[in-house]
């Protein structure tokens, strides 16, 4: 990107942000329309045949759909995780239709229903020429399925494989059979077997030896259909010595009744390998009265198997009802680097019960874990975070910093770090604060004229700074924003 | 958890005939909580408070119920002699109260101290409300009680402390709880009662000894109530020997402006387990732990931190240092909680643990779990080594580098002492720390 569109991008920026002021007054949740789109499922209710059925509809082989029975048979055993510090209504999972799907089966870009096309330019994914203005490659997911993959061309030039998962697993069934479930293992934990037995669609990536991904690549992830659960399953594999950036944003239309999200998301780095992660949650986070809203329970796990290899990972968690998830890393490769770089915003009656777990098996790995979590109204914040330190990891280092903001004085914010230490030369450090914004920062800015919601989304945006550096710049914008908006009314 | 068949541990832990007081309340008690052990069976590590403690080789093994020789065992004096310590004093032997040893002439007034058996045989109803319940303090959903059930269902005996209202209590008084050898692997258990009335003011001393041999299992159960203003400085020297297995809780209830100040030294033992409970549930009240887990060999010490800010201004400062050598483990848990309302509660913990051995482990988890808003909380945990610098620092002065390592190891354990008011004590308790340092 060149200086002259970055200094017009943040010109517009600030232009818009004074008509959102006004803007916001009026809307909350600005992702929660529906599109009238035609659309063919599943009706709801799962079990064997259901699995088939997905399974067929997405002209598998045999192997995958033995793997999804596999997992689906593994799932009916396991009991329902209770671990976390979240209250959950009980999931009916017959009452959920497993595959949603517009009816129009999009072949190319160019047949995907204007419709459809318009939702997302409502979202402000950029596909088609404002893709190529960004510079972002897009993968939709639209309920089940990819709707449409951008910049194709351009990526396979550069050898880079990039395309919705049910197609990988047409075309290059040997890459997938080789990757998929060797992070998260099918029977990993609840989610990611139920995730494993029915996943609709998702993702695939694999960047070839020596490769550098050429642009951003992108997934736009929507739930719209009613009584819907969204299961995607994203792999991204990074081949020796090569590089690639991901990021990811959802929304979902408002709902009074809660709909599940249940994702997998396996990342492998070989040797010198580096994936970027990014991630901003947008899901419908319920009303006021914390009636509805998407239960978001994710498995996202990244494997540094190569020495040198590096897997970073940032999210900015601003939606769902109920947010369960814990992007890790496993530091197998030597000198392997893992980042987590976490803002989790809760308002209302939001849950989040989320961190990262860094798992050091190799020789002077590293890991770094920076995690914002912000509180308002009646909502409850946790982290929850592991740093393991194996035998082998001879001079391993991790440092940890948790800091929580609280705004009134119903929410909570927690924090629940383990560490578990095996290799007397591995250092781990944490270090963790609650506080409030203190009403000496806000008497500062209120006695400069600035209004008490513009001061409290800039101490905000001051306090998540660290993380928002982190993020591709759109998404940073995006992620301002989206703070902005979702913690209007949280003060006064 | 239920276990499908009934530990040894749990079978010989039930095959004792309870203690009968004939107070109808305290039997009741006592029935209720043995049923409640022999139904839960002892947690296993999927229990979160047991995460890193797994009672798995202790629950195989069988302990004879209390010692019928205990009033004839020898125990020299030198086993509790304390420097900066000549007060009044209460010792047990293997869970029975021995006179003999005890300290117990010209109390000053204001001062009840006595065998718990005593005080509900002189007068039980005051103690009704803290027996008739497990714990004073508790989450009612963790299972982890198993122990405090079988101490409530089976200890006969244990200490009964009280200060009355306004009473300063001069010298440090001596609470000793000894395991002596004896033909068999003996369990004993005790509960112990400590009040202070308001504005008493009070410095206690406990003490956890052990022979050698044979191996012990010992619980103790502690509840300690500090009313308004009273003031407590209690000192824990636990120093079993390192085939005793000791597993306590301490509860201790803070009223308005009362202060509590904890140093505990945690050294022996083979698997040694305290949980340290506070709640801080009137305006102003104050608790400050300072602690130091150094266990070696294949010892495994667990200290279980729990600190619940309920009322206004209360203020906690926890600072915990753990030393792990050979393939010992030393666990720590080190959890706050800010209840809603609790505005203006001051929270800070912090754990630092070395790791001086291949086999060692250490596992920490610090917690803040915050509910309002006016409230300063924080906490650091670290794992890690000697500093490199330092130990050149020492080095380049020529003092050889086990010394400098010892300097410096003494040094980061020390700290935890250093707010100890009774100098004399200070130094011994020092010198312990450095005796159990690696050579």
């Amino acid at each position: 990107m060149n200086s002259s569109m970055i200094n017009e991008s943040s010109a517009s920026t600030t232009l818009r942000d004074n008509a959102e002021v006004a803007e916001a007054l009026g809307r909350s949740y600005a992702a929660g329309f529906v599109t009238e789109i035609e659309m063919t499922g599943l009706p709801p209710g799962l079990g064997e045949e259901t699995v088939r059925q997905i399974s067929a509809i997405k002209q598998e082989p045999e192997w995958m759909t033995e793997w999804r029975l596999e997992a689906y048979r593994h799932w009916l055993t396991m009991p329902k995780p209770d671990w976390a510090k979240l209250n959950i209504d009980p999931i009916d999972y017959q009452a959920i239709s497993y595959y949603a799907a517009p009816k129009a089966g999009p072949k190319s870009l160019a047949e995907v229903d204007p419709a459809l096309l318009e939702t997302y330019e409502k979202l402000g994914i950029p596909l088609h020429e404002r893709a190529a203005l960004a510079g972002v490659a897009v993968d939709a997911v639209f309920d089940s399925v990819s709707v449409g993959t951008t910049f194709r061309k351009q990526l396979a030039e550069a050898g880079v494989l990039f395309c919705s998962m049910s197609e990988a697993i047409r075309e290059y069934p040997e890459i997938v059979r080789k990757y998929l479930g060797s992070v998260v293992p099918t029977g990993d934990n609840f989610f990611a077997a139920l995730n494993s037995a029915v996943f609709s669609d998702g993702s695939f990536v694999f960047i070839p030896k020596g490769v550098r991904c050429p642009m951003e690549l992108s997934t736009y992830f929507r739930i719209n259909a009613q009584n819907t659960g969204q299961f995607e399953r994203t792999l991204i594999v990074a081949e020796e010595g090569s590089h690639v950036s991901y990021l990811e944003g959802c929304t979902a239309p408002k709902r009074d009744e809660n709909q599940l999200h249940a994702a997998v998301v396996e990342l492998v780095a070989l040797e010198k390998a580096q994936i970027k992660y990014s991630t901003v949650q947008n899901w419908y986070p319920g009303d006021e009265n914390g009636v509805g809203g998407i239960y978001n329970f994710v498995t996202k796990r990244g494997d540094c198997r190569g020495d040198d290899s590096k897997i970073s990972w940032t999210q900015v968690e601003t939606g769902s009802a109920i947010t369960w998830k814990y992007p890790s890393v496993v530091l197998r490769g030597d000198r392997s680097v893992g980042e987590f770089y976490s803002v989790a915003l809760t308002h209302h009656y939001q849950q989040a019960d989320t961190g990262t777990k860094m798992i050091h098996l190799g020789k002077y790995t590293k890991s770094k874990i920076v995690a914002k979590g912000i509180s308002a109204g009646r909502s409850s914040n946790s982290y929850r975070g592991l740093v393991k330190m194996e035998k082998g990891a001879e001079g391993a280092r991790n440092y940890t910093q948790c800091d929580s903001l609280l705004i009134g004085k119903k929410c909570g914010a927690h924090t629940f770090p383990y560490m578990e230490v095996k290799n007397p030369t591995a250092i781990v450090e944490h270090e963790a604060t609650t506080s409030k914004i203190s009403d000496d920062q806000m008497f500062y800015c209120r006695s400069r004229g600035i209004s008490e919601e513009d001061a409290v989304s800039m101490i905000v945006d001051g306090f998540c700074k660290q993380v928002f550096r982190e993020l591709p710049m759109e998404f940073a914008v995006e992620a301002k924003k989206l703070l902005e908006v979702s913690l209007e009314g949280a003060v006064g | 958890m239920s276990q499908s068949a009934p530990l040894p541990l749990v079978e010989s832990l039930l095959d004792v005939p309870l203690p009968a007081s004939g107070i109808a309340w305290l039997d009741a008690a006592r029935h209720e909580n043995r049923a409640a052990f022999a139904a839960a069976g002892l947690p296993d590590t999927r229990v979160e408070a047991w995460k890193y403690t797994a009672l798995r080789a202790l629950g195989q093994r069988r302990f004879t119920h209390g010692d019928d020789g205990a009033a004839l065992r020898a125990v020299a004096a030198s086993t509790f002699a304390l420097p900066g310590v000549d007060g009044p004093r209460l010792v047990f032997v293997n869970g029975v109260f021995r006179a003999d040893l005890s300290a117990l002439d010209a109390l000053p007034a204001g001062l009840t101290l006595q065998p718990l058996s005593q005080a509900l045989h002189d007068d039980p109803e005051p103690l009704r409300f803290v027996l008739s319940r497990p714990a004073l303090i508790g989450d009612a959903r963790e299972v982890g009680d198993a122990f405090t059930r079988i101490n409530a269902a089976s200890a006969a005996d244990g200490v009964m402390l009280r200060v009355a209202a306004g009473v300063k209590v001069a010298a440090p008084v001596q609470l000793v709880f000894v395991g002596a050898a004896a033909d068999v692997e003996l369990a004993w258990h005790l509960r112990n009662v400590i009040e202070l009335g308001e504005g008493a003011d009070l410095s206690l001393i406990e003490q956890h000894v052990s022979d050698a041999e044979p191996a012990q299992l010992a619980t103790v159960v502690s509840d300690i109530e500090l009313h308004e203003g009273a003031q407590l400085h209690h000192a824990v020297v636990q120093n079993v020997a390192i085939a005793t297995s000791l597993i306590r809780r301490s509860s201790v209830r803070l009223h308005a402006r009362a202060h509590a100040m904890l140093h505990a030294l945690e050294l022996g033992g083979a698997l040694v387990r305290h949980d340290l409970r506070a709640e801080l549930v009137g305006d102003g009240a104050c608790f400050d732990t300072r602690g130091v887990f150094m266990p070696h060999g294949r010892q495994h010490i667990d200290t279980q931190l729990a600190i619940r800010h309920q009322a206004l201004n209360t203020r906690s400062t926890s600072t915990w240092r753990g030393v792990a050598n050979d393939r010992a483990r030393g666990v720590f848990r080190g959890a706050i909680v800010v209840a809603p309302g609790a505005d203006g509660s001051d929270a800070s913990l912090s754990n630092k643990n070395l790791l001086l051995s291949p086999g060692a482990e250490i596992d920490t988890k610090p917690e803040l779990e915050i509910y309002a808003d006016e409230v300063k909380a924080a906490h650091g945990a670290t794992v890690g080594q000697l500093d490199e610098r330092s130990l050149f620092y020492l080095r380049s002065r020529g003092i050889p580098l086990a010394e400098a390592r010892a300097l410096l190891t003494a040094a980061f354990c020390r700290a935890v002492l250093d707010d100890l008011p009774n100098e004399a004590l200070r130094e011994h308790l020092s010198g312990l720390l450095v005796a159990q340092l690696p050579a």
